[in-house]
C-alpha cells in the first residue's frame, strides 16, 4: 500500500523550487511576457523568504505563494499606466512547411492567449487559479482575499468573455483537439 | 428551477454545485439544447485555456529562479554561468543528491543549455534499474489506456469513492490532471497500487503513477523509454514509484517533485 505518514515540515526554499513551475504558469497567465512572468516569480520567491515567518504550516504554501505573486503583480499594475499594459509581442514563427493544421493550432492557442490578456485583472487572476491551477472556488477566494461569492461572479464573467472572444474571433472553429495537437 | 444563470452553470461544470442542484441543472442540460451548446463551449474554451498555458510546466526553470529560491540573490547571469562551468555534475547514487530537492534542482538548473533539457540525463551511469518491474508497470498503464468499456477494468477504488485510511492521495489537479481511481496490483509478488489520473490534454495524459513497497535501495530518479510511454522512476524508504505516460520527461520530473512533496517521497 502506498505510504500513508505525513510530509515533515519542509524548508521553505524546497518547498518553493517544487512550486516554480506553477508559479511561472500563474505569472505568464496574469502578465502576458515570459520575461515579466519569471521577474514576477523571482519577486515573490525573494518576498517569501524574507517573510516565511509567516507562512503558517499546515496551510497550502502554493496558495501562499499565488497571493503573493498576485500581490506583487497588482501592486506594479498600480504602479504604472495600466491604461495601456506593455504586452510582450511574441512573434509566431510559421515554418513554410508547416502543416496547415498545426498552423490553425498554434493560431488557436495565440488567440487563447490575446483574450487573456484583454480581460480584467481581477477576472485573469481568477480564471488562472480555478481553471488552470485547479484551486477550487473557496481556495481561489483565500488567495484573492475575497468572498466565495465575488470569486463565482468574476469567474463566471472571465469564462464568458473568454469564450465569446474566441467566439468572435475564430479560436473555437478550430476544435480543441486541434489546438493539442500543437 | 428557473433556468441556470452563466454564474450557475460554470459552478456546475466546476463541480462546485451542492448535489442537488447539480441534479437539477442536469435535467436542464437534458431538456435544453442551447444551454447544452453553451456548455460545451464553455468546456472547450476552458480546454483550449489550460492548452495554451500547460507548456510552461515543460520549460526548464531559469536558473535564476531556483537561485532566488534558495535565497541566493547575489548571482547575476555571469556569476551563474561561472559557477555552472565549475560545477561537476553528481553521479545518482550519490548519497548527498538527497538532500533536499533545492540541491537536486541545482544540479538540474546547471545543465540548462547542455542540449539534453536541464536533465543531468545520460551522461551519468543510470542505476540499476528494476526492469520486469517497469515493464509490469507499462504493460499495465497500456492495458488500462487501451481498454474499452467491453473489457470491464473498473477500479477498486474509484474517484469519489472513501479510501483507506492511511491512504494518502497525490493531488495533480493543478497540473491538469483527474484522478479517476485506483487498481490492486501485484507486480514482481508484492501489492502495488495503480493510480490513473486522465486529462483533457492528450500531451500530457493519461498518467499512471504506481508505488510499491519494496525491499531494495533507494535509488534517485531516472528514466527510461518503453514503447511509446516514458517512465520515470525512483526508489525512496521502502517504495518504489513509477510515472507511466507519454507526457515528455520535463513534465514528468515536476510531476515527481510535487508528488515527492506531497508524500515526503524523497
Amino acid at each position: 500500500m502506498p505510504p500513508g505518514f505525513r510530509a515533515m515540515s519542509v524548508p521553505v526554499s524546497d518547498q518553493l523550487i517544487a512550486v516554480l513551475p506553477r508559479l511561472r504558469r500563474f505569472a505568464r497567465g496574469l502578465t502576458g511576457s515570459a520575461a515579466d512572468a519569471d521577474d514576477l516569480v523571482q519577486a515573490a520567491c525573494e518576498r517569501a523568504l524574507t517573510r516565511a515567518h509567516q507562512f503558517q504550516e499546515g496551510t497550502r504554501f502554493d496558495s501562499w505563494m499565488f497571493r503573493i505573486v498576485q500581490t506583487i503583480w497588482i501592486d506594479q499594475l498600480r504602479s504604472r499606466d495600466t491604461r495601456r499594459e506593455e504586452v510582450e509581442e511574441q512573434g509566431m514563427h510559421v515554418g513554410t512547411d508547416e502543416p496547415v493544421r498545426r498552423i490553425e493550432a498554434r493560431l488557436a492557442l495565440q488567440e487563447v492567449r490575446i483574450a487573456l490578456r484583454e480581460l480584467p485583472p481581477e477576472q485573469r487572476t481568477a480564471l488562472l487559479l480555478v481553471t488552470v491551477d485547479g484551486l477550487s472556488y473557496k481556495e481561489a477566494a483565500e488567495v484573492a482575499e475575497v468572498p466565495v461569492g465575488t470569486i463565482m461572479s468574476r469567474l463566471a464573467r472571465a469564462r464568458i468573455a473568454l469564450q465569446a472572444k474566441l467566439a468572435a474571433g475564430g479560436g473555437l472553429r478550430r476544435s480543441a483537439s486541434d489546438a493539442k495537437a500543437e | 428551477m428557473q433556468k441556470p444563470s452563466d454564474e450557475r452553470l460554470v459552478a456546475y461544470l466546476d463541480g462546485e454545485l451542492a448535489e442537488s442542484e447539480r441534479a437539477e441543472i442536469a435535467l436542464w442540460l437534458e431538456r435544453d439544447e442551447a444551454l447544452r451548446e453553451r456548455a460545451a463551449q464553455l468546456t472547450e474554451s476552458a480546454a483550449l485555456l489550460r492548452s495554451a498555458l500547460d507548456e510552461v510546466l515543460r520549460e526548464p526553470v531559469p536558473e535564476r529562479l531556483i537561485a532566488a529560491a534558495r535565497g541566493d540573490t547575489t548571482g547575476t547571469v555571469t556569476d551563474l554561468a561561472a559557477a555552472r562551468a565549475t560545477r561537476t555534475a553528481r553521479r545518482f547514487g550519490d548519497r548527498r543528491w538527497w538532500a533536499g530537492m533545492a540541491a537536486a534542482a541545482s544540479i538540474f538548473g546547471i545543465m540548462v543549455g547542455s542540449g539534453i533539457g536541464y536533465f543531468v540525463g545520460n551522461d551519468s551511469p543510470s542505476p540499476p534499474a528494476a526492469a520486469a518491474w517497469l515493464d509490469s508497470a507499462t504493460v499495465y498503464h497500456n492495458l488500462y489506456v487501451n481498454a474499452d468499456a467491453d473489457d470491464h477494468l473498473g477500479f477498486d477504488v474509484a474517484a469519489g469513492q472513501k479510501l483507506p485510511q492511511n491512504f494518502r492521495l497525490p493531488n495533480l489537479k493543478p497540473w491538469g490532471l483527474d484522478f479517476q481511481g485506483v487498481r490492486y496490483l501485484i507486480i514482481e509478488g508484492r501489492p502495488a497500487a495503480q493510480l490513473f489520473y486522465t486529462t483533457d490534454n492528450k500531451t500530457l495524459g493519461p498518467l499512471t503513477v504506481v508505488v510499491a513497497q519494496t525491499s531494495k535501495p533507494d535509488v534517485a530518479p531516472a528514466w527510461e523509454k518503453h514503447g511509446d510511454v516514458n517512465v520515470f522512476y525512483w526508489r525512496h524508504r521502502g517504495h518504489a514509484y513509477a510515472l507511466v505516460g507519454t507526457a515528455d520527461f520535463g513534465y514528468l520530473w515536476n510531476i515527481h517533485n510535487d508528488i515527492a512533496y506531497q508524500l515526503d517521497a524523497i
